[in-house]
């Protein structure tokens, strides 16, 4: 038992940090707000090269053959940095192809071929036959493929079957949206959770991005309390302002322990590795909403501009909390799954 | 990375779990008094004698010096009898027993730490006093050179087992014109002097396990003082970091059973159709599962490096403010059969419910643990 990275998935992660903070700095994100794509074409292709959209997949079906713990780690960091664009779809989608047998297309998404999310409403359905119904499209207004996955199965769809895109306006400013709606769309390719639990991983992942979301806007509250002055001294005096701080690193550390702990279970292939995503899913999702309003008030009238990052943080929290269907359904699962192992 | 144990932890446990199936008292843990001293104590030898006690401790101490791990393996293990996390043992094994190993001398050591090991004695904390609760250093019970002895005079409170206890580990003030943290001193009381007077204190629990002790001019000997004259409080803090966030690790898988038989029973009950219900015991089970997995994280820090990490207090917060609103959802769960304390079955939610009242305020209030991971893990100011 050893829940630290080793010195290999530290390089991951210094690597990985590094690589965000170069090419795509929250400036760069900023900038990428009013331009047609929301995607770095070039930053994109690098990310590719760095292996990050096959780091999970095993070394026989074209990947780089780690685990989802290493995949977590990337995450954490892609959260953390606000980085815009569809990693988590990608990732997801390289999947769908090796495992649904189609060598081709997991090589070409590997290789930088994005392809964007799509959310089911309330009222559609995801069958082997296909998706009936309206989705909300994230990324991929300009994508060839669409990723649709529950925790039953996952599939990939053209854009075209899918019908016409209407654009709509994100919430998260860094995002693209749109809907569509489908009267019956076939999928290109498709894998059953048995065989990959393709939505499962996803539900780690992005409680790794929310995790590092967690994380940062802890260390922003925080470091405000001790350098704002006000009375004459730093507001992180006050308890009022010391323990809210407190609370958040507290919310921090359990993400990143119950995610950690998520990633391994199915990397492990324990029993309750549906269970323990789910559980990391809910507790993230928490610490980074929670977190991220709490930056806000800590930080006060900055907090709420635009121009800090704190508002990118909460809007992205509030996003990612809902790629994977709303967490409401989620939490009734979770109560009837069986007991931890 | 990695969840699973390795096959030496994982062959320990198949070992502890074979032990204690076997030989875990079977009869309930009296509520009180001598009996439930002897019933305590008796378990105590028993573990002594078949090589289970002092899992952590060092070797020369009568201990089996085994790596973390294993002793989180046996607090998780032992959790699973439904046994009283913290007994009459507690101080001893946990808290006096550490200090001892850290900061006595040689022959304190040899006086005092088997005895414990083996189940001889009971000791209790003499730390808080009715001026000094969380601002412990403003402690006033004045110890005063005489000879070879320390005469001591005050009173201390929320003692537990007090009443029951053969030795203390007593803070007193040995010199008032020192800075406050700086004339303190960690001293070995005798529960038997004379001058000692303990009284219980009725607690909202119907508890009755806490004490407020007197002392009237009770005379120790200096052979007692621990770590030095007027260096009491830096004895008091190296006893915090001894189990390296495993001390909660009992507590912490009870809670986990107490989230999961409660599910059981809503379902038996037929309330998880009952949205509010299911999502609060949804995320209860994520909430303990997130508190199991920050243990982990803790001793993986640990394993790697002998600093202390954040998690201490941040388990201790975490699980004070967990345990009172699963109990909350406890009692909702039953409705009306909470009224009844104790009802037939054994179960005791009620009561468990009204010490969660307590829960975040022994052993450090929840805004004293605020306190310290704001300052000493983000850094911010006093």
């Amino acid at each position: 038992m050893d829940l630290l990275p080793s010195k290999e998935q530290e390089e991951i992660v210094a690597s990985a940090a590094a690589f965000l903070a170069t090419a795509l700095p929250t400036q760069r994100t900023r900038q990428l707000i009013s331009e047609a794509s929301n995607v770095d074409a070039k930053a994109w292709l690098a990310a590719a090269d760095l292996g990050w959209f096959a780091l999970g997949l095993p070394s026989d079906l074209g990947g780089v053959g780690c685990g989802l713990a290493d995949e977590v780690l990337l995450f954490r960091e892609i959260g953390r940095s606000l980085a815009g664009g569809p990693f988590l779809a990608t990732t997801l989608a390289a999947r769908v192809a090796a495992y649904g047998g189609n060598s081709q297309l997991c090589s070409e998404i590997s290789l930088g071929g994005r392809v964007g999310l799509g959310v089911l409403g309330p009222e559609s359905t995801l069958d082997p036959g296909g998706v009936v119904g309206t989705l909300h499209v994230v990324d991929g207004d300009d994508t060839e493929l669409i990723l649709v996955a529950t925790h039953e199965r996952a599939a990939l769809f053209t854009q075209a079957d899918l019908g016409e895109l209407v654009a709509l306006e994100c919430i998260d400013p860094t995002t693209r949206l749109a809907r569509a709606t489908t009267a019956g769309a076939a999928p290109v390719v498709a894998v059953a959770a048995d065989v990959d639990p393709v939505a499962l991983r996803g539900t780690a992942l992005v409680a790794a991005e929310l995790t590092g979301i967690a994380e940062a806007t802890a260390v922003l509250a925080a470091e405000h309390a001790k350098n704002r002055i006000q009375f004459g001294r730093p507001i992180g005096v006050n308890q009022a302002v010391k323990h809210p701080c407190a609370d958040m690193a507290v919310r921090a550390e359990l993400a990143l322990a119950q995610t950690t702990v998520a990633a391994l279970a199915l990397d492990e292939g324990r029993t309750d590795a549906e269970l323990q995503c789910l559980n990391a899913l809910v507790v993230a999702a928490d610490a980074a909403e929670r977190n991220a309003a709490g930056t806000v008030q800590v930080l006060g009238g900055m907090g709420f501009t635009f121009e800090h990052d704190t508002n990118l943080y909460v809007k992205r929290a509030f996003l990612l909390a809902q790629l994977l269907g709303p967490v409401r359904p989620l939490l009734a699962r979770l109560v009837l799954l069986p007991g931890p192992q | 990375m990695e969840l699973a144990f390795s096959a030496e932890d994982t062959a320990f446990r198949d070992e502890v779990r074979t032990w204690l199936a076997e030989h875990a008292p079977r009869e309930r843990r009296p509520k009180g008094g001598p009996e439930m001293r002897a019933f305590d104590l008796a378990w105590q030898r028993q573990q002594f004698e078949a090589g289970w006690a002092g899992i952590a401790w060092p070797v020369e101490f009568g201990g089996r010096g085994l790596p973390l791990t294993q002793q989180l393996i046996w607090y998780e293990e032992y959790a699973k009898l439904g046994m009283k996390a913290i007994d009459t043992r507690f101080v001893g094994l946990s808290h006096a027993g550490p200090t001892l190993i850290a900061r006595a001398s040689q022959e304190q050591q040899a006086n005092h730490l088997p005895p414990i090991l083996r189940g001889d004695v009971v000791w209790c904390q003499g730390f808080s006093e009715p001026e000094a609760g969380s601002d412990l250093a403003s402690l006033r019970t004045r110890a005063e050179l005489d000879g070879d002895e320390l005469v001591i005079t005050g009173q201390k409170i929320w003692t537990s087992y007090a009443h029951l206890a053969d030795w203390q580990e007593l803070l007193v003030r040995t010199d008032p014109e020192l800075p406050r943290h700086k004339g303190i001193t960690w001293v070995i009381c005798d529960m038997q002097s004379p001058g000692i007077e303990v009284r219980p204190i009725h607690t909202m629990d119907n508890g009755a396990d806490f004490c407020e002790v007197f002392y009237d001019e009770v005379r120790i000997p200096v052979t007692n003082v621990v770590g030095g004259m007027n260096n009491g409080w830096s004895v008091a803090m190296s006893t915090l970091s001894f189990e390296r966030g495993t001390a909660f690790t009992i507590d912490q898988v009870q809670l986990s059973s107490t989230v999961e038989r409660l599910i059981e029973l809503a379902r038996d009950r037929a309330l998880l159709g009952d949205d509010e219900i299911a999502y609060a015991l949804a995320r209860a089970r994520a909430d303990v599962a997130a508190l199991r997995s920050l243990t982990y994280l803790g001793i993986s820090r640990n394993l790697r490096s002998s600093e202390p990490g954040p998690e201490g207090s941040m388990l201790k917060l975490q699980w004070a403010d967990l345990y009172k609103r699963i109990m909350r959802l406890a009692v909702e769960i039953l409705g009306p059969g909470s009224l009844a304390v104790d009802p037939e079955g054994g179960d005791i939610w009620s009561e468990l419910f009204l010490l969660s009242y307590g829960i975040s305020i022994g052993g450090g209030t929840s805004e004293i643990q605020r306190n310290i991971i704001a300052e000493r893990v983000l850094g911010l100011p006093r």
